[in-house]
């Protein structure tokens, strides 16, 4: 369809603008609903209001100051739309040079007025909003429409089917049963791992199987571009983030609207490593800045609000194939160094790879495995069932006294961002912990492993060149791969890292076999080649990626002859994060 | 309004410990020292303690115990501490063969986060006779700040802060190490141009170590790093120097350690960092001469003397 067909430009006008049902006869929210039932337009309006307050405050200070926040938002937004040239150059890039001229010579009231209109305006496009009724309607719909893609020939027979079928996908484990206790007593910010754009998908899947409520969280806006997902996200409480945006304004306006929400009891969700991992990699050094919001949010509950504690549930997700691995990886190496924060056109963007991808997944079963983590407090003591804080030594704690000095509850922007660093530290190591690796990590490390090997001296760049230039014998891979899994399954009972369900039992042959199936049926690279008697490694790019997810842990699980080579491989987490 | 005093407590009754305690009750707070050994008040107001439960009424929580008694003193702490309370160290050590931070150790074992380290070239008699003296404290908590000035500062003691509290542990520890080769060039004889040509590299190696295991480079131009190895360079009669001297006198470390009386950091840390040095594949020749010479071979301190004078 030519992009700018009537069709195509009336889909995408609906993606852009929100489209909202009329609200005439819901029913208002029962005590038993989920927080964000009672996210209505009032209280929409009232969020806004405080965020535009607040931001006001904060930037507001003196007109040098004013004039400072206009002009870097001008600058910056000027710049973006000149570059983006579509229709919202055409609507807006007028109004930002006119002001941009106009800034100088405007009084300190007039600057105020401007600074209100713009922070207001960027606070009407982020914030988002919710119906009840679409989240009903997608909890339906989604299993339905997941089913249908991955077996179009057959019209799934009932939602319970669709239901099942999703269900065999996706593996849910760790801590759900203290989350559902804990998610009525205090705001949950759950805070996952990033590899792929299904990730809030599935993560919005995994939450409604574990009977646990809808959260609000900023989609980036890629989310938007598809119609269907698009009104999905728009009423689902879903708060839109244009990643194109570089002014320091909008910025303070996202971590605001993030902050007061959280204070406001809403159960939200944010990534904290910022973008998807382009290398495959745990992350290890997250963004602080939504962080330290929410960590702010819960010192204001304590010193100015309802003393209500906000949990942060560090969540892993896993996937044995990942849908954009082979964009994402070309982006990591492509890179030496600089990241383009939005890849156009990959593999989410079409539908194709969708069908695909999913159809790939048929009878696979705990393809994509959620874990979900102790959750911390905001000063990274973890959290028992019952809503405690624990120290290291297990006797709970008060978390309102960190808040304290000589007796005074207090704010204290500086205190909370050293909080927030320490937290950040304990997230990192807890998004380690609670890895699940897969077959496909575990064969690709095998294969990486050995290409390395046999090619010492040359560098990363070098050894993505050789396709197809170095095997393994099929016992001597399924000999490594066995051991590989069992050293693997070691560390699992010291509580270090977790193997996927279908990994801890299985044959290494099957191991094999299953990584070789998922790859092969899917990525447009072939990752490796299986010879019969021996396999092939193809794409060392696909399989660096693959593999780089069991780094933290290559010195540790290498045999004795290859602790070098291992040596070099985990130092890639430094190298070329 | 009036504020109510500080409550501090005290954690160590060796000389700094007494020392800290003086200074802090000469301020007009209330102190608790407590100490595993019995012992006369070094100020009539301050209280004496051998219950580890008594310091939890403090705000401030001052620890001055030698490294390797932290961290049994962690774990004594850990059932105690909660999230009010302050915590400010004043120890030179590193653990383990990770070179942890004391600092790193008290916010695992226990439930205070507000952590602080306070070093520089401040002696334990300069802070109990009130003489004029600085230190850095390291922190990144404003609050940990202010506890520390009511309890320290305002008067002949001036403290400057650093949000790097990594930086001011490591530059405190290696310092430390490297006032023994201070020790050890001057009985060795060495001009003045080549000791200043030897401390100038101890503190690029210190750096260099330093920045590897966290630390903000520019903590060692500051007190915790250049002041410190100056004070130890100019006489300040530190121990790690009076073993310097033995060392070089050929005098086995158990006589030389004996002689300067006391816990010596320095000494236990050479070891340690010339095998981290190595791990990392980092140029140390100073740290690794130490470590020989602390172990009773010469070969390498030899060598850098001569490349030294050469």
């Amino acid at each position: 369809m030519p992009l700018r067909s009537p069709l195509n430009l009336a889909l995408r006008a609906l993606s852009e603008r929100p489209l909202r049902l009329p609200r005439a006869g819901l029913r208002p929210p029962g005590p038993d609903d989920p927080p964000l039932f009672r996210f209505d337009p009032a209280e929409r309006r009232r969020v806004i209001e405080e965020v535009v307050r607040r931001v006001e405050a904060e930037v507001g200070t003196d007109r040098a100051a004013l004039e400072l926040a206009l002009n870097d938002a001008a600058r910056h937004e000027i710049r973006r739309l000149l570059e983006q040239k579509d229709e919202e150059t055409a609507q807006r890039l007028g109004q930002w040079k006119r002001l941009a001229r106009r800034l100088g010579r405007m009084s300190e009231q007039e600057l105020r007025e401007a600074l209100h209109e713009v922070t207001y305006a960027m606070a009407e496009d982020v914030a988002g909003y919710f119906d009840p009724r679409v989240y009903e309607l997608a909890r339906h719909l989604a299993p339905r429409l997941i089913a249908a893609v991955m077996e179009p020939g057959s019209l799934p027979r009932g939602l319970a089917d669709a239901q099942a079928a999703l269900d065999a996908l996706l593996e849910v484990e760790g801590e759900v049963r203290s989350l559902q206790a804990l998610h009525r007593r205090g705001t949950l910010v759950f805070v996952p791992t990033h590899s792929s754009n299904l990730d809030s998908i599935v993560l919005g899947q995994a939450l409604e199987r574990c009977g646990l409520p809808p959260v609000v969280y900023g989609a980036g806006k890629n989310l938007f571009t598809n119609p269907l997902l698009s009104f999905f996200m728009h009423n689902l409480g879903a708060y839109r983030v244009d990643r194109r945006i570089r002014a320091r304004l909008y910025k303070d306006v996202l971590k605001t609207y993030a902050a007061v929400m959280v204070e406001r009891g809403y159960h939200s969700l944010f990534f904290p490593g910022g973008t998807r991992s382009r290398s495959g990699m745990i992350e290890r050094r997250l963004k602080l800045g939504l962080l330290g919001a929410c960590v702010q949010a819960q010192a204001r509950r304590v010193v100015e609000g309802d003393g209500g504690r906000v949990w942060f549930v560090p969540t892993t997700i896993n996937y044995a194939l990942v849908l954009e691995a082979e964009s994402l990886a070309e982006d990591w190496l492509a890179r030496a160094g600089e990241s383009r924060f939005i890849l156009p056109h990959d593999e989410f963007s079409r539908l194709e790879r969708w069908v695909a991808f999913f159809r790939r997944l048929v009878g696979l079963r705990s393809a994509c495995v959620i874990r979900f983590g102790q959750p911390l407090d905001a000063y990274g003591n973890p959290v028992d069932a019952e809503g405690r804080s624990l120290a290291p030594d297990g006797h709970p704690v008060e978390p309102t006294d960190y808040v304290r000095f000589r007796g005074r509850a207090m704010l204290s922007p500086r205190r909370d961002r050293a909080y927030t660093r320490a937290l950040g530290a304990r997230l990192a190591e807890a998004y380690r912990r609670e890895t699940v690796l897969m077959a496909t990590n575990l064969v690709a490390h095998v294969l990486f492993r050995r290409l390395v090997a046999e090619t010492p001296g040359l560098d990363l760049f070098a050894r993505i060149r050789l396709r197809g230039e170095v095997a393994m014998a099929r016992e001597e891979l399924l000999a490594e791969v066995g051991e590989l899994r069992d050293r693997l399954a070691g560390l699992e009972r010291d509580g270090e890292v977790h193997l996927g369900p279908a990994l801890r039992d299985a044959e290494p042959a099957d191991i094999v076999d299953r990584a070789l199936r998922v790859w092969n049926g899917y990525h447009r690279r072939v990752a490796a080649h299986d010879l019969g008697g021996s396999v092939r490694a193809e794409d060392p790019m696909l399989l660096a990626y693959y593999q780089n997810r069991l780094l933290p842990w290559a010195e540790r699980v290498a045999p004795p002859t290859l602790r070098e080579v291992a040596r070099q491989l985990a130092a890639m987490e430094e190298e070329h994060p | 309004m009036t504020e109510p005093p500080l409550r501090i407590a005290v954690l160590g009754g060796g000389p700094f410990g007494r020392a800290l305690a003086a200074a802090a009750a000469r301020r007009g707070a209330e102190v608790l020292l407590w100490s595993r050994r019995a012992q006369q008040p070094p100020e009539p107001s301050v209280r004496l303690g051998g219950e580890l439960s008594g310091v939890t009424g403090a705000d401030l929580l001052l620890l001055a115990v030698p490294s390797p008694y932290v961290e049994a003193l962690a774990e004594g702490l850990a059932p105690l501490l909660v999230g009010r309370h302050l915590l400010v160290h004043v120890s030179r050590g590193l653990l383990g063969e990770r070179l942890r931070t004391i600092g790193d150790l008290l916010v695992r074992r226990t439930a205070a986060r507000r952590v602080g380290a306070l070093a520089g070239p401040l002696s334990a008699e300069a802070l109990s006779a009130g003489a004029p003296a600085a230190a850095v404290l390291g922190t990144a908590f404003p609050e940990v700040e202010e506890a520390v000035r009511l309890a320290l500062g305002g008067g002949p003691l001036r403290i400057e802060t650093t949000s790097d509290r990594c930086g001011v542990e490591v530059a405190s520890a290696l310092v430390g190490l490297m006032a023994l080769a201070v020790g050890y060039a001057q009985r060795s004889g060495l001009s003045p141009a080549t000791l200043s040509a030897l401390l100038s590299r101890a503190l690029q190696e210190a750096r260099r170590l330093g920045e590897a295991l966290g630390a903000q480079p520019q903590t060692f131009e500051g007190l915790a790093g250049v002041g410190d190895l100056l004070a130890a360079a100019l006489g300040d009669g530190r121990p790690e120097v009076r073993i310097g001297r033995a060392l070089a006198e050929g005098r086995p470390l158990r006589e030389a350690a004996r002689s300067a009386g006391g816990h010596v950091e320095g000494v236990r840390l050479a070891s340690r960092v010339a095998a981290f040095a190595r791990r990392r594949g980092l140029q140390a020749p100073l740290t690794e001469a130490l470590a020989q010479a602390v172990e009773g071979r010469q070969s390498g301190w030899q060598a850098l003397i001569a490349a030294l004078q050469a």
